[in-house]
């Protein structure tokens, strides 16, 4: 199986420091450049469910940037329907080779227990967000509830 | 002063003639006389013309001197300075019974002008020399001049250093009062000047002969201490400045000036409301070469912080090196080429050098600048000429230029006038000196152009310095100055040039852009004046070579990239790898001989560049110049230099250097490739293309005129005819194109003539473009599987694991080729790279900016990084990994056993460049080197290389990116009935320009039959819209060969829109509609 040194490294690391909201982390058999994982997030209106995601690297890495989407349905200004996410720190104007997958995991997850409606991808979401929050939170709780993936036991 | 020098000269004439000793000092006398007559006349007036006069007969002196051979004259020359070692330093023979050498003891305390004095009388009397000169003197004796230098270090260290206490200097001068022992001092000058003469006879220096030979007969201290102007600031000013017009030929007005001095003098005569001293202390030196190239020089140390504060600027490792000391440089390069893997001793030696270099330096408070100077030139003469050269070039040159631009603003800003007329003069005067020196074949060996080089640095940099108030006496001096400045630098020897070039690059960045654009308006203004003779007219051909220095000026001041791009790789990594243990050092070395290992295809020597030769540098090694090379165009010049004739005087010269004869004095601007605007080039290309199609055809209609009447044998077509069939394009083109490459490859630099099977169209131009158009369109489409494109920025690039053999590639090669062959644009996408290496040249790590931005940028925050544990955060080693058109990940190692190897700070640079060399030139190498050569064989031996930059060569292939359609509008032209005011022409128009960016380039492609801009913008198209008969229900067509658009005269706009659209957006092939 080959793929680059450092991902298999940040892959163990990943696995073994075994974070709460970041877990289940799995690289495809046959492709170690494909991941998965689950996002536990811990705030409103996402904390009652979880996030399957899936880091495409390029074959690249760490010289260019890898790739998050969403395999679970969220309802999120900065995440739009198809699961593509925006995210600073792994654009390809933003991206440092030093970034490590765990950084850019954290950045992930604190931004969805944080939406940033300023840089949104879905405007209406954003407006809403911005404009009705309680009618926000509903709905996304409603969303979460009806499309997330359970959250672990412990 | 020179008239000592004078009486050498006829000294020297006589000496082999026995018995004439008497001669010298009547010869004296006359000199004189002359020379008073001179000083007289010339300080008097403060005008050219008594100088001019004096240089003529001084030249004319010099001229019958000529009838002694050449040789002679060198061997009384070497036979002095002998005589003056012998008697100075010595045989070094402690038993020496010479009573004539300084060894044995018995040769009285002299100064160092008597001792020049008794040489010249030993020499008559052909006294007895000691066998063994001293060696450390020996290889002065090849260069009196330098050598000359050494003997009064005193005289320019007066100049250079007010602190100056040298050893045997005359500081004494310091007190006024006239002591014997400075009558004695004052002649220690003289020697220099005695043995400049031997070389030199320039008018400037009959002005001063007379004082010379007078001091000789009466010792007096006044000019003494004129001459040391510095430790005797007023009183020496005020002698000299009340007695000028006078006719007292005791006086003598400087020997230098710098900047001190001259403000003070300056502030004495605005005091004294007369500027009559100044003016006759500017028109004095600045009319003389050796006076001027000793004045402004810089003091010890002085020189030091201003190298230091030019290279934290610009990391050049020439500076750097220059800086470290010259020493360095010969024995490290030796030391390299001898053993290249000691690099430890090297290392020592660069310490040791620089130490020594130190202590020169803290010397230098004490011991004046020319001891350094000589320290610099009399090494030992290496047999090797290059090693020389390089000596020359990069010695540190020592021009105190922020007291030169402070000079220059007071001067200007005087509120006399006439001081700047009077410099401008002078200036002149010193131009015509420096060029009569070019001339004289006998001057370029053993003339010190270091001094008419210190002196043109100045001159220009007065010229150009823009710091000064721009006052109209400024502009004044520049007018009339800069032609002739331009003029004389022009004619000194290439060597000279070079180290102008390097000078200016080093010390005068800042100047660059002035000087380039004060270059530039003086050729257009010359251009405009007189548009028939540009070619002709001298004085734009010696602008134009000074741009040259210039532009080679303005790459060396920029940041240069190392290791070069011209360097295969394989140095690289062994430089790299060698770099580990001496890590600058190394790098260097191998830039040395990064230009002799350099391959340049197709370059006819007479078109090699000496400039870029001498240098070692060229356009291609410099990313981001300093001044963009586009400021170089010269768009008046361009348009008015009637082409077919450069182009002819191109080819009388590649003629002649096949011919091997003498080359003829035809000056051909496409040498100076970088002042042309690329449309102006694109015409050279064309005139090349053309010319080698039509002998081409020529010779094939010969070959079918002799074949005639042989039986079934058709001769060679006078065109290069390719018959293909739409569906099968690609396939057709690949054997017809193959067979020619195979049978004659010459067939190609015919006229392409495309017919596609079954439609009629005779190929004007039209056919074959669309045939180009459809070609690419087809061959660059990624399922095609040849190319890919990268995601990032749309670029096409080559597939590194290719379905397809080379052919392909080579066919695409070709086509490119053709396509410049042929005036054709084409719609490819390839990232700078492609060009760079079609022009032979590696691609680097910069290259990866455009190939994928991305990896460039990660890649640069990796070097950036600066933490020692870079190998944990990194965890990269030098196997690297990238996806191939399957979307498989394939892994690479860029060392044995990379896989092992991690990256860390000491091979992260390597790691980069290993990595991009991967990427740009391993990994497709074979793909790319089968398109190069089909590219090579459509256009070697075509100027296209002289001409054109990478750059250049992408804007020739694919057009400009941008649509201009005013520009295009207004160099539209009409025909059958319409005019710019018709109603529907400027309907036309009003739909165009609000046409969205895609209908802009369909319209453009039914037009013309490509949707790229031309080298040149759109107005170069001269699009042609005619009128297709009244109102019909016809579509508008097109004759995109000649770029006609066909409009029948629709009744109103909306139908004009709607049939518009409708034609642009459903054509395909030709002749259809």
């Amino acid at each position: 199986m080959t793929a680059p040194r450092r991902l298999r490294k940040e892959l163990v690391d990943l696995q073994e420091s075994s974070l709460k909201s970041f877990r289940d982390i799995k690289a495809d058999d046959d492709n170690l450049l494909r991941w998965t994982g689950l996002i536990v997030p811990d705030n409103p209106p996402y904390n009652k469910g979880a996030f399957r995601i899936e880091i495409n690297f390029p074959a690249e890495y760490p010289f260019k940037p890898p790739k998050i989407s969403f395999k679970t349905k969220i309802y999120h200004p900065n995440i739009d329907e198809k699961g593509q996410v925006c995210l600073p720190i792994i654009s390809t104007e933003n991206w440092k080779p030093a970034t490590r997958t765990d950084q850019v995991v954290q950045a992930l997850i604190a931004l969805i227990n944080d939406p940033e409606p300023e840089h949104p991808l879905r405007a209406e979401l954003a407006e809403e967000f911005l404009k009705d929050k309680k009618k926000f939170v509903k709905n996304a709780e409603d969303y979460t509830r009806k499309h997330s993936e359970k959250r672990p036991a412990d | 002063m020179s008239g000592g020098g004078e009486e050498h000269e006829q000294q020297q004439q006589k000496a082999p003639l026995p018995g004439v000793s008497s001669a010298s000092t009547s010869s004296a006398a006359a000199a004189l006389q002359g020379g008073g007559e001179a000083t007289t006349a010339g300080a008097g007036t403060g005008t050219g013309a008594a100088g001019t006069v004096g240089a003529g007969t001084a030249g004319t002196g010099g001229g019958n001197g000529r009838a002694t051979p050449e040789m002679k004259r060198s061997a009384v020359r070497n036979l002095i300075q002998r005589y003056f070692h012998q008697l100075q330093s010595g045989c070094g023979n402690a038993q020496c019974s010479n009573a004539n050498c300084a060894s044995s003891g018995k040769v009285a305390p002299m100064t160092p002008n008597e001792v020049a004095a008794r040489a010249l009388q030993l020499l008559s009397q052909d006294a007895q020399l000691c066998n063994s000169p001293t060696p450390s003197l020996a290889p002065a004796a090849n260069s009196p001049h330098q050598d000359v230098d050494m003997l009064s270090p005193n005289d320019s260290s007066s100049s250079s250093s007010s602190s100056s206490s040298s050893t045997s200097t005359i500081t004494s001068a310091s007190t006024t009062t006239t002591t014997s022992t400075q009558s004695q001092s004052q002649p220690q000058k003289r020697p220099p000047m005695l043995i400049d003469m031997l070389q030199l006879t320039t008018p400037a220096t009959t002005t001063t002969a007379a004082t010379d030979a007078d001091t000789v007969a009466v010792a007096e201290s006044e000019p003494d201490a004129e001459a040391e102007p510095e430790t005797s600031e007023t009183p020496p000013a005020t002698s000299s400045g009340n007695d000028s017009g006078a006719r007292t030929p005791t006086l003598t007005p400087a020997e230098f000036l710098d900047a001190d001095t001259l403000e003070a003098l300056y502030e004495e005569c605005v005091a004294a409301d007369s500027y009559d001293r100044l003016q006759s202390a500017i028109c004095h030196v600045f009319s003389s070469v050796e006076r001027l190239s000793k004045s402004f020089r810089c003091r010890p140390g002085q020189e030091r912080r201003h190298l230091l504060a030019k290279s934290t600027k610009t990391l050049n490792k020439e500076q750097l090196r220059q800086l470290e000391g010259e020493h360095d440089k010969d024995e490290d390069s030796t030391q390299r080429v001898e053993t290249r893997t000691e690099t430890e001793t090297v290392h020592e030696y660069r310490n040791e050098d620089a130490e020594l270099n130190e202590t020169e330096n803290t010397h230098g408070d004490n011991d004046s600048d020319d001891v350094e100077d000589e320290e610099d030139e009399d090494e030992p003469m290496d047999p090797s000429q290059h090693e020389l050269n390089d000596k020359f070039l990069h010695r540190g040159i020592k021009i105190d230029f922020l007291g030169l631009r402070r000079i220059k603003r007071l001067l200007f800003g005087a509120p006399c006038q006439v001081i700047s007329e009077n410099l401008t003069n002078s200036v002149i005067q010193l131009t015509e000196l420096i060029r009569s020196l070019s001339y004289r074949q006998e001057t370029w060996e053993t003339f010190s152009w270091e001094q008419a080089i210190h002196c043109l640095v100045i001159c220009f940099d007065m010229a150009t310095n823009t710091t000064a108030n721009n006052s109209v006496t400024d502009m004044e001096y520049l007018d009339r100055v800069l032609p002739r400045l331009c003029h004389a630098t022009a004619t000194i020897p290439v060597k000279a040039q070079a180290r102008l070039a390097l000078i200016w690059g080093e010390y005068c960045p800042d100047q660059l852009q002035s000087l380039l654009s004060s270059c530039q308006q003086q050729i257009t203004l010359l251009v405009l004046l007189n548009e028939e003779g540009v070619r002709e007219n001298a004085h734009i051909i010696s602008l134009t070579k000074v741009l040259k220095i210039v532009f080679y000026a303005n790459i060396l001041a920029s940041v240069l990239e190392r290791p070069s791009c011209r360097l295969p790789l394989q140095e690289v990594v062994e430089s790299e790898a060698a770099a580990a243990a001496a890590a600058a050092a190394n790098e260097e070395g191998e830039d040395l001989f990064a230009y002799s290992s350099l391959q340049q295809p197709h370059m006819p020597k007479f078109a090699e560049d000496p400039l870029e030769k001498f240098l070692k540098v060229s356009f291609i090694d410099c990313r981001s110049p300093l001044v963009p090379l586009e400021e170089f165009y010269n768009e008046a010049l361009s348009e008015h230099i009637q082409m077919h004739q450069d182009y002819l005087s191109y080819k009388t010269l590649a003629m002649e250097s096949e011919l091997g004869s003498s080359h003829t004095n035809y000056f051909c601007f496409m040498l100076y490739a970088f002042i042309l605007t690329p449309a102006t080039k694109v015409d050279a290309l064309y005139y090349d293309c053309r010319m080698r199609m039509y002998s081409e055809r020529y010779s094939s209609l010969y070959s079918i005129l002799h074949n005639y009447g042989q039986d079934g044998q058709e001769g060679a077509r006078p065109d290069l005819k390719l018959t293909v069939r739409r569906d099968q394009l690609i396939n057709d083109a690949l054997i017809g194109l193959e067979l020619v490459a195979m049978s004659n490859p010459k067939d190609l630099k015919k006229q392409l003539v495309v017919e596609f099977v079954g439609e009629q169209g005779i190929d004007e131009g039209g056919v074959s473009k669309e045939f180009f158009q459809l070609i690419v369109e087809e061959i660059f489409n990624p399922a095609f599987g040849m190319f890919v494109q990268e995601e990032e920025t749309n670029n096409m690039w080559f597939n590194a694991t290719p379905f397809e053999n080379g052919a392909q590639f080579t066919l695409i090669g070709i086509i490119i080729g053709l396509a410049i062959y042929n005036n054709v644009i084409l719609a490819v996408n390839f990232p700078m790279v492609v060009y760079r290496k079609l022009m032979g040249y590696r691609g680097t790590f910069y290259d990866l900016s455009d190939w994928s931005p991305t990896l460039y940028k990660s890649l640069n925050d990796m070097l950036d990084y600066q933490g020692h544990d870079m190998e944990e955060v990194f965890e990269q080693t030098f196997k690297i990994s990238y996806s191939n058109v399957f979307g498989e990940l394939v892994e690479h190692e860029l060392v044995p056993h990379g896989s092992e190897v991690l990256v860390g700070q000491h091979n992260k640079r390597l790691f980069v460049n290993l990595y991009s060399d991967f990427l740009l030139n391993v990994n497709i190498q074979q793909q790319f080197n089968a398109f190069r050569k089909g590219f090579e064989m459509v256009t070697d031996e075509s100027p296209l290389k002289l001409l054109f930059r990478p750059e250049e060569i992408e804007k020739l292939v694919c057009g400009s990116r941008e649509f201009d359609f005013v520009e295009l509008e207004h160099s539209t032209e009409y025909e059958g009935g319409y005019t710019e005011e018709t109603q529907i022409v400027q309907d036309f128009w009003s739909i165009v320009h609000a046409m969205p960016h895609e209908s802009k380039r369909k319209l453009l492609e039914f037009t013309t039959g490509s949707d790229r801009v031309p080298v040149g913008g759109l107005k170069c198209l001269r699009l042609m819209i005619t009128r297709h008969g009244p109102d019909s229900d016809r579509l508008p067509t097109s004759h995109t060969c000649f770029n006609v658009l066909l409009l029948p005269e629709y009744s109103s706009k909306e139908k004009l829109e709607e049939r518009l659209l409708k034609a642009i957006n459903y054509s395909k092939g030709f002749g259809m509609l």
